[in-house]
């Protein structure tokens, strides 16, 4: 009986430290780095990017192009950030940091997928523009969205096929209406995956999310997410996200040789709803091509 | 009475003249063709400056301060293209076209039709769907003047501007499709087919 309490003790200090192992963090200094820019983008829901009074680029869109395939240029975002800024695309006004680059790494191995975002994040917001309103007043938030295989033209516009005009916080939406995919099916692959870590507020306070964005956003549910880690060392913001390669229902299946479209959100200045700064659509690699080619470990 | 008159009028115009001379009249008729067409000329011209345009109140305080925030106000090269050289005919033919019909814009100035803010927002939709009318049937010809493929190096635009481009020769576009409210804020209530 004591042999098997031993036992039992002794198999469980090695699965611990078995999984401890299995989701150590990479050494990071080893990982390349890739900069994604992100950026405020005014009132420009799905609905504007794709009308062709309001966006000229609609018409590459039809051919095929992705959103990246036109704004990004040499490694950074060629928009005109003038008529982003200005009162017809953000009426609430618009931050003076219109951009920032994100560092990007990604690493993976037979469980997991290690994505880290280093960033020196702005706080020059409208002053007008959406705050949190609970306590901890998250100062950073900083989000991954993976889109699902289905959603139409997902590997194009990333996150914007759930960014709706009608959407909280754009001009007269109603105030709890979510974001959301159109004729979502989360069974059928039409729906995008999030994590999120947020701050909190002076090292207190910080929290994770695992969601999915379908019918609506729901914060919760989501079984890949193993931990999201962050530092905020006087602006300059660190945030490490460990997410298993498969989860649940509204988690997007990563695997080895696959590639997936993702975008990424950051919220800085304690702002919330749009008010953030979003990447375009980029692929992630894992162990395949794409713009952020994730290591093997 | 007034056919005798008429008959007697045509009759002595026809008349060879006993008095002058035919070189007094060459001379009188050249200088005075001169006259009136350097008089018509300069008058024409004259309603064909920014200066003339921005006149009214109409122009001046509403489309032209979303023009002067526009890159064909101030660029980097210093070249400005002003209110007639996009909405005038450079050649002749059109240009007088064009004047003439201008002119029943004279009446619109008489009737106030776009004498306030409110009233010019009201109608600035169909205004505009008019002249996008009339550039999209001549080509873009104003455009043209200064703009035009032959003379494009795409590859030396920007990423978005050159694959637009290399879209818009694919579809035979013209500029006005895809230009509209390069030089002022588009209206609203814009239908997607004129795009």
């Amino acid at each position: 009986m004591k042999v098997a309490i031993v036992s039992t003790a002794v198999a469980g200090a090695l699965f611990a430290l078995g999984s401890h192992a299995a989701i150590a963090a990479p050494d990071w200094s080893k990982v390349p780095k890739r900069e994604i820019h992100v950026f405020h983008t005014g009132v420009t829901p799905i609905e504007w990017m794709t009308k062709k009074s309001m966006h000229s680029g609609s018409a590459g869109m039809r051919k095929g192009e992705a959103c990246a395939g036109c704004h990004e240029e040499k490694g950074a975002l060629n928009f005109n950030f003038k008529r982003l800024a200005d009162k017809e695309l953000e009426p609430v006004g618009a931050p003076k940091t219109m951009s920032f680059p994100v560092g990007v790494q990604a690493a993976y191995d037979k469980d997991n997928v290690y994505i880290r975002l280093s960033f020196k994040a702005p706080a020059d917001s409208a002053t007008a523009a959406l705050r949190e309103d609970m306590d901890p007043k998250h100062e950073v938030k900083a989000a991954i969205m993976f889109i699902a295989g289905k959603v139409p033209d997902g590997d194009k516009i990333g996150c914007w096929a759930t960014c709706h005009t009608d959407a909280r916080s754009m001009p007269a939406a109603k105030p709890d209406k979510k974001k959301y995919v159109a004729a979502a099916n989360l069974g059928g692959e039409i729906y995008t995956d999030y994590i999120q870590w947020k701050s909190g507020a002076g090292g207190k306070g910080a929290a994770q999310f695992d969601g999915h964005v379908a019918e609506t956003r729901v914060d919760k549910d989501g079984k890949a997410l193993v931990k999201a880690e962050g530092e905020n060392k006087g602006g300059m913001v660190t945030v490490t996200f460990t997410r298993k390669l498969a989860g649940g229902a509204g988690d997007v299946t990563l695997a080895e040789g696959k590639t997936v479209p993702f975008g990424i959100a950051i919220h800085t200045d304690r702002t919330v709803a749009r008010f953030h700064h979003v990447s375009l659509d980029y692929k992630l690699g894992i162990g395949a091509d794409g713009d952020i080619k994730a290591s093997k470990l | 009475m007034a056919d005798g008159k008429l008959f007697r009028f045509l009759a002595a115009i026809r008349r060879p003249s006993v008095r002058y001379s035919l070189l007094s009249i060459l001379i009188v008729g050249f200088f005075g063709g001169i006259l009136f067409w350097g008089g018509f000329h300069t008058i024409v011209e004259a309603t064909n400056t920014e200066t003339f345009c921005i006149g009214c109140h109409e122009m001046r305080d509403n489309v032209y301060p979303e023009y002067k925030k526009t890159i064909h106000y101030r660029n980097r090269t210093g070249v400005r293209a002003t209110c007639p050289d996009c909405h005038v005919p450079k050649e002749w033919g059109p240009k007088m076209i064009r004047k003439i019909q201008a002119s029943g814009e004279l009446w619109g100035k008489l009737v106030g039709s776009i004498d306030t803010r409110e009233k010019f927002t009201a109608k600035r939709l169909r205004m505009a769907e008019s002249e996008w009318a009339r550039m999209k049937a001549n080509d873009s010809r104003e455009c043209r003047n200064c703009h035009g493929f032959d003379s494009m190096d795409i590859e030396k635009q920007k990423l978005r501007g050159a694959k637009l481009h290399k879209i818009g020769l694919e579809e035979k576009k013209t500029c006005i499709d895809c230009h509209k409210g390069i030089a002022h804020t588009k209206p609203l209530g814009m239908k997607e087919d004129d795009d």
